[in-house]
């Protein structure tokens, strides 16, 4: 049986470099057979569906660019759901980035029981999303959670929160900022302790600040990761589901309803996939678009070691 | 030395195999000569076969009964793709309403069998049994159900200087009552409310709608009309009432709601609610103590109380291998002295699915449940529309919220809401005529 196998592998490949290839392709046809049929197929019948009505239980009918039409020209929630990502995605990101940057910087010290404050900050990061969830709607308590109740000891009344159509996606905002926080800081800790040693004393004895520091040496350094980060975090933003589902159920006045989670109603409520589809099209071109331009962009800023910077 | 390692590698393999397969469910054995069918069944806190599931095994000596439990978050995804893959369970029990699956042609009709066995329809409530239906055909028997009536807090009625044995019997006298209840603190914040419009899952303003005699869908299903008088009425008791009680402080007041013991009326925050029947197994377990009364859900003056009802149903999904077993079950469940030995078996037990149970002696043994099932005369099916139920119910709520919150008057609001829905409405109905005659129930798609 083997020795057949092997026979039929000389024939195919006669060349000793066409056989590695063969074997590397066998090695990876395990992921490729599972990805052809779990994740190929279901993406190509996903762009027909979005062409279709259809409801999973009964045959889909063909209706060409009209979920497309209704999402752009006739859905009133589409928009808002937009609206309420684009607006959660534009403060999460460079806050959390800047956030955790910061905190990085902070724990880099070599104090006195530094190991425990990393630890502390970092904690957030493992709780599961539904339990953070919960802990939150309790925390953004208008009445006796701890945030109004800290507020209220400086003499501020806080907002209502999760209850006020203004204050919902600041709030679930700052809550991502907690949980994320800490992840994000150990990834940028371990950059930044990447950083040779010379380049600050280079600094010290050109007679900079530590501004000079962190400005010219640490952020430059810093960026193939500082960029990797913000490109993640636009995705992961895009995709913001649990806390509003759990939290919030898009309320109140609609908004929280993210993009994918008017997505999942209309997908597991109304049992309109092809609708779905087509929505789940239209975030993957957005998230596309913003992802290619931030590449070109980053090519102006990010600095890689061993190339010239600007290429 | 090698000996010894290849040994060690063994059992070591042959450990972590055994391990690895030790816990597996291989499934119970099925008794030497019977058929097995397959049952999902819904799921919450506790995982229990239910009784009639139990008691068909327990009794039957040709067919045999495998259930399994579906996560009560899952149910309607695992029944969809159980379906659609072609290899469905032949039971499966649901919450939902009927018609969303029926009209999708998930479910068998029962006609046939019901006028083979000559089974008597007339056991069910008539709420329920209209929901079972699409079309003139029957796709699914109740099998448990529940009702909505009014619960008050006697010790906080006793408190603000009312009769605990007289609840309100009209709008007008719980708004005087909720007056004479509500308390603020020095700082303005409620620390209760006698009755919020918007706290529990039945709204008073859909139950007021009702009350009036609102229709949503006309006779032939085609045209919705939320922009009713009846609703219109119904939403402009609620913008007065939102008037007087502000909706931003309300909702801060019932931001610390919350399961269990932090639900407002277990915690005693609020003192009047429209609450289903299942409740009281909520009460009996985590307030014991609380005092409080069961009554009939008040009406505007001069116009008769309204509830609403739910029920559990068991269907045979398209595509069940063994349909004719799966009916013999259902049978079972819905017979009267099954559905009397489930409320006296399981430890978390709704109410019965007939009528002819729910009215026995034996299960109307405290004047509470009574009046549940009294209700249940006066209940509407919460299936509105039935091609569009989920838009509906989102549409409906929305256009509450934009009211309550003062950004649109209830006239715009639900012409929005009536706009929406009329759309989704025509989309299932322009879908449901490309389907006819393309495919029929007895297609196995796979």
């Amino acid at each position: 049986m083997m020795h057949g196998i092997i026979n039929i592998i000389r024939r195919v490949y006669p060349s000793y470099k066409n056989k590695q290839i063969f074997l590397a392709f066998l090695f990876v046809s395990p992921w490729v057979v599972g990805f052809l049929i779990f994740g190929l197929y279901p993406i190509i019948m996903s762009v027909y569906y979005s062409l279709c009505r259809y409801d999973v239980l009964r045959i889909p009918q063909f209706i060409g660019f009209a979920n497309y039409r209704d999402l752009f020209f006739d859905d009133p929630y589409f928009w808002k759901a937009i609206w309420n990502t684009l607006f959660y995605t534009a403060f999460r990101v460079p806050l959390s980035i800047i956030g955790s940057l910061l905190l990085a910087v902070l724990v880099n010290n070599a104090v006195r029981g530094i190991k425990i404050f990393r630890t502390i900050f970092f904690m957030p990061s493992i709780i599961a999303g539904v339990v953070l969830s919960v802990i939150w709607l309790w925390m953004l308590n208008p009445q006796y959670g701890l945030i109004n109740s800290a507020l209220l000891f400086f003499g501020v009344t806080g907002p209502l929160w999760l209850q006020s159509a203004e204050w919902s996606k600041p709030a679930l905002i700052l809550m991502s900022l907690w949980s994320i926080g800490g992840g994000r800081m150990i990834v940028f800790l371990a950059a930044l302790q990447g950083i040779p040693q010379q380049l600050y004393e280079v600094v010290d004895i050109d007679g900079g600040s530590w501004w000079n520091k962190f400005w010219n040496v640490t952020v430059p350094m810093m960026s193939p990761v500082i960029f990797l980060w913000i490109v993640l975090e636009v995705m992961f933003s895009f995709q913001v589901f649990t806390e509003a589902y759990v939290m919030t159920q898009g309320g109140p006045l609609n908004s929280t309803l993210f993009y994918n989670l008017y997505l999942y109603y209309k997908a597991f409520d109304d049992f309109e996939m092809g609708y779905a589809s087509a929505m789940a099209w239209i975030l993957l071109v957005i998230t596309l678009i913003v992802t290619l331009a931030q590449f070109k962009i980053g090519r102006k800023w990010v600095y890689y070691e061993g190339d010239q910077a600007g290429k | 030395m090698d000996l010894i390692k290849k040994i060690a590698y063994t059992l070591g393999i042959a450990g972590i195999i055994l391990f690895l397969i030790w816990d597996l469910p291989f499934g119970e054995p099925v008794p030497e000569g019977r058929e097995l069918i397959r049952y999902w069944f819904i799921t919450g806190a506790k995982e229990e076969v239910p009784y009639h599931a139990r008691k068909f095994n327990a009794i039957q000596d040709s067919i045999y009964i495998e259930s399994t439990a579906v996560p009560w978050t899952e149910h309607e995804k695992k029944i969809l793709t159980g379906i659609m893959s072609g290899n469905p369970p032949d039971v499966i029990q649901q919450v939902t309403p009927v018609v969303k699956w029926a009209s999708r042609m998930a479910l068998i009709p029962l006609d046939e069998f019901i006028h083979r066995d000559n089974f008597d329809t007339t056991i069910f409530f008539p709420a329920l049994w209209e929901e079972m239906k699409w079309e003139g055909s029957v796709y699914a028997l109740p099998v448990n159900s529940a009702s909505y009536a009014f619960l008050y807090n006697k010790r906080l009625f006793r408190e603000a200087g009312l009769d605990p044995e007289k609840p309100p019997e009209t709008w007008s006298e719980l708004l005087e009552y909720n007056r004479l209840i509500t308390q603020r603190d020095q700082r303005g914040r409620f620390t209760r409310m006698g009755f919020i419009p918007h706290y529990g899952n039945l709204q008073t303003s859909i139950l007021m709608a009702w009350q009036l005699g609102a229709s949503f869908l006309s006779d032939d299903g085609t045209r919705i009309s939320m922009k009713n008088d009846e609703t219109l009425k119904a939403f402009a008791w609620i913008v007065d009432y939102y008037n007087e009680y502000p909706i931003n402080d309300v909702n801060a007041f019932m931001a610390g709601f919350g399961y269990a013991e932090q639900h407002g009326f277990l915690s005693e925050r609020v003192g009047m609610m429209v609450l289903d029947s299942s409740f009281l197994d909520q009460i009996e377990r985590y307030r014991p103590d609380l005092e409080f009364g069961v009554s009939f859900i008040p009406a505007f003056e001069g116009y008769t109380t309204v509830s609403s009802s739910g029920s559990w149903w068991l269907a045979i999904p398209r595509g069940a291998k063994n349909p004719e077993a799966a009916w013999e079950m259902i049978k079972l469940a819905v017979a009267k002295d099954t559905q009397l030995e489930t409320v006296a078996e399981m430890e978390e037990s709704l109410f019965p699915g007939t009528r002819e149970a729910a009215n026995d002696p034996s299960f109307l043994t405290d004047e509470m449940t009574e009046v549940f099932v009294r209700q249940m005369d006066y209940a509407r099916s919460p299936s509105i529309v039935p091609m569009a139920h989920d838009v509906f119910w989102r549409e409906f709520h929305n256009a509450q919220e934009r009211v309550m919150f003062g950004l649109q008057t209830p006239e715009q609001a639900l012409a929005r809401a009536e706009r929406i829905v009329q759309r989704a409405l025509d989309e299932a109905m322009s879908y449901d005529r490309f389907v006819r005659g393309r495919m029929s129930i007895t297609d196995h798609e796979k």
